[in-house]
């Protein structure tokens, strides 16, 4: 690039003509705002959706149900999966929703019966307030995932209504998993008796295999054991599951992809138009510094540098923007129970960052090469 | 041999379908330490041969030597290497930029030097007090008289101790007084530091501070005047076919 002294000169330039640079670096702020959470909300796709080799979850069905409200599986399912060969665990769930649909603010209730929930979900969860002991003890007690707690500005101590259900918040949970965020754990009996009056009926199991290889085995053997039942199963992976029951979303998801393609062409035009126009207004000026033994290398490169300069700044304001507004927000794509978290981290700043400064280098180059090019005489002539 | 020696230079552009040529075939022999006026019509070429001097045009045909060097010969980039270390240039509109102080203005030369921000400062801190407006390093051009502008111009033409400075009608755009302020600093560069100074100009009075003035016309060189320092006494001779007279 260029050395620390001609850096002055760059900024004069970009500051020269304010309002241009205020409205170039506002919509390349607003366009990579909306590059970040595009990316944001892909990234949630793919953490919910995308199967790795560690994991071990299955999640047990109603066959060819896809909603919680419409997927009723007998409890004592529970030894029956349990006594399957390669099964490390199983909980029974029941799942209730404040909300069927696509939204961004869903109350998922998870019930789990109290004495297992230490040795299943538990295990990959921890509660950075409150207390298990506390959730035990108390029949409408609550654990909250940290997003749903957060987004609904909910803590320990605090009573909360979703879905026609009243919980007391026994304690709040981390978890790097998904599902967890966004959810309120309850026991069992307590969601049974408050939705269906009676006990018996549960949503989903959810299973651990002692061995990820083992997935598929156990699956198919869930579901044919239960092929003639009254109640037939689909078992899958927790992430197929996730990807099948929301499959919807994902595609549309997926379709801001291209959104988000858009939003680094808009970043690239307008650097390119600033620039552009800065390069017109000053051609006498290059030609000035050219006489004075400026080389055309490094008049390109101060060309570039502004676009950059330009680029880098809006990148900033946008990414930065976007990070503190979804950091804060805590904002879920929920859909049947399903979350899937919009979640920007210092990464994505940093390629939202990265971007801005590949864009202005791209956007700069043509102006800078055609300013470069110039021959001197023509440059003063054209005046 | 000559400072600046010029052999058969010329210059073609193309216009339409035509050719033009400013400069015709034209043979020049300046020494250092010299003080030339170019004058001539519209179209005569001196502009032309100034900017060749300077290195900021390349001839078309002829060799132009300076101190040694064919800068004919020399690729876009050794040539702007050569302008930064050995021609200052002073504009007739002092083309200052406009978002930069005068002492910004005066030190951007001074950039391309590998020297210490300290040396810098003393430089241009030299150069603007040279052209007395050592107490104006923080105005902008759009807050210094016509005659201010052309003097920071000058500053920055000399701060990096150029052997050669150009001026194209340095005086054009300034009342008498400020012509009067810029030629006595020009000559005072030409005089105490011997900067060989080639200048190019409309107005014969201003020409009259130059030690030879040149007749340029059709880009042939047609008559040479010289003064004798001051005194107002002229000899002029006529060129018969626009070679060196």
């Amino acid at each position: 690039m260029i050395r620390i002294k001609f850096w002055p000169l760059v900024i004069k330039q970009v500051v020269r003509h304010r309002v241009r640079t205020l409205l170039t670096v506002a919509g390349v702020g607003i366009a990579m705002y909306l590059f970040v959470a595009i990316q944001a909300m892909q990234k949630g796709v793919a953490e919910a959706t995308q199967a790795s080799a560690a994991d071990t979850t299955l999640v047990v069905y109603r066959e060819d149900r896809f909603c919680p409200f419409t997927s009723r599986l007998p409890e004592y399912y529970l030894p029956k999966i349990k006594a399957i060969d390669g099964v490390e665990s199983a909980v029974p769930i029941r799942v209730v929703v404040n909300n069927c649909r696509a939204s961004l603010d869903v109350v998922t209730f998870r019930g789990v019966p109290r004495d297992q929930f230490a040795d299943t979900i538990g295990r990959d969860v921890e509660v950075q307030d409150g207390s298990l002991d506390a959730w035990k003890k108390r029949s409408d007690a609550a654990l909250l995932g940290e997003t749903l707690a957060a987004r609904r500005g909910l803590k320990t101590g605090d009573q909360f209504d979703a879905a026609g259900i009243t919980a007391y918040v026994a304690g709040i949970l981390a978890s790097d998993h998904a599902q967890d965020q966004n959810v309120a754990y309850v026991h069992l009996d307590f969601l049974q008796q408050q939705t269906d009056k009676k006990l018996g009926t549960v949503t989903q199991f959810n299973v651990k295999v002692d061995d990820p290889s083992k997935l598929d085995a156990v699956s198919a053997e869930i579901d044919a054991l239960f092929a003639s039942a009254e109640q037939p199963t689909t078992t899958r992976s927790e992430k197929a599951f996730v990807a099948q029951v929301a499959g919807d979303m994902i595609e549309l998801i997926g379709f801001t992809r291209y959104l988000g393609w858009g939003c680094l062409v808009a970043v690239l035009a307008l650097v390119g138009n600033a620039i552009v126009l800065s390069v017109q207004d000053r051609i006498k000026e290059h030609a000035i510094l050219q006489t004075l033994g400026y080389p055309s290398s490094l008049i390109g490169r101060l060309i570039v540098t502004e676009a950059v300069v330009l680029g880098t700044v809006g990148g900033l304001v946008g990414a930065g923007a976007a990070l503190l507004t979804i950091r804060l927000t805590r904002m879920s794509f929920s859909v049947d129970g399903l979350s899937i978290p919009i979640d920007a981290g210092p990464l994505l700043l940093a390629t939202g960052l990265l971007l801005s400064v590949a864009l202005g280098v791209f956007a700069g180059l043509v102006p800078a090469i055609q300013a470069a090019r110039r021959p001197i005489v023509t440059c003063f002539r054209a005046i | 041999m000559a400072f600046i020696e010029c052999r058969q230079l010329s210059k073609t552009y193309r216009k339409g379908a035509g050719t033009i040529r400013p400069l015709d075939n034209l043979d020049l022999d300046v020494d250092q330490g010299s003080f030339l006026a170019l004058m001539g019509p519209s179209g005569s070429g001196k502009t032309t041969l100034l900017n060749l001097i300077a290195g900021i045009d390349q001839p078309s045909g002829g060799a132009l030597t300076i101190a040694g060097q064919d800068i004919a010969k020399l690729s876009r980039s050794r040539l702007a290497q050569w302008r930064a270390k050995h021609v200052g240039y002073v504009f007739q509109l002092y083309n200052l930029v406009p978002v930069l102080t005068a002492y910004e203005n005066v030190e951007l030369p001074l950039l391309l030097h590998p020297i210490s921000r300290k040396v810098r400062h003393e430089r241009v801190a030299a150069a603007l007090s040279l052209v007395g407006l050592a107490d104006r390093h923080d105005h902008y051009p759009r807050q210094l008289s016509g005659g201010q502008e052309q003097r920071v111009a000058i500053a920055r033409a000399i701060v990096t101790d150029p052997d050669i400075l150009v001026a194209d009608e340095p005086t054009g755009d300034l009342d008498k007084p400020s012509a009067h302020a810029v030629m006595e600093l020009l000559c005072r560069l030409n005089q105490e530091l011997g900067k060989t100074l080639i200048m190019v100009t409309h107005d014969a009075a201003t020409a009259e501070y130059a030690g030879l003035t040149l007749h340029l016309d059709k880009g042939r060189l047609v008559e040479q005047s010289v003064q004798t320092a001051f005194s107002g006494e002229t000899a002029t001779t006529r060129t018969q076919d626009g070679g060196a007279p």
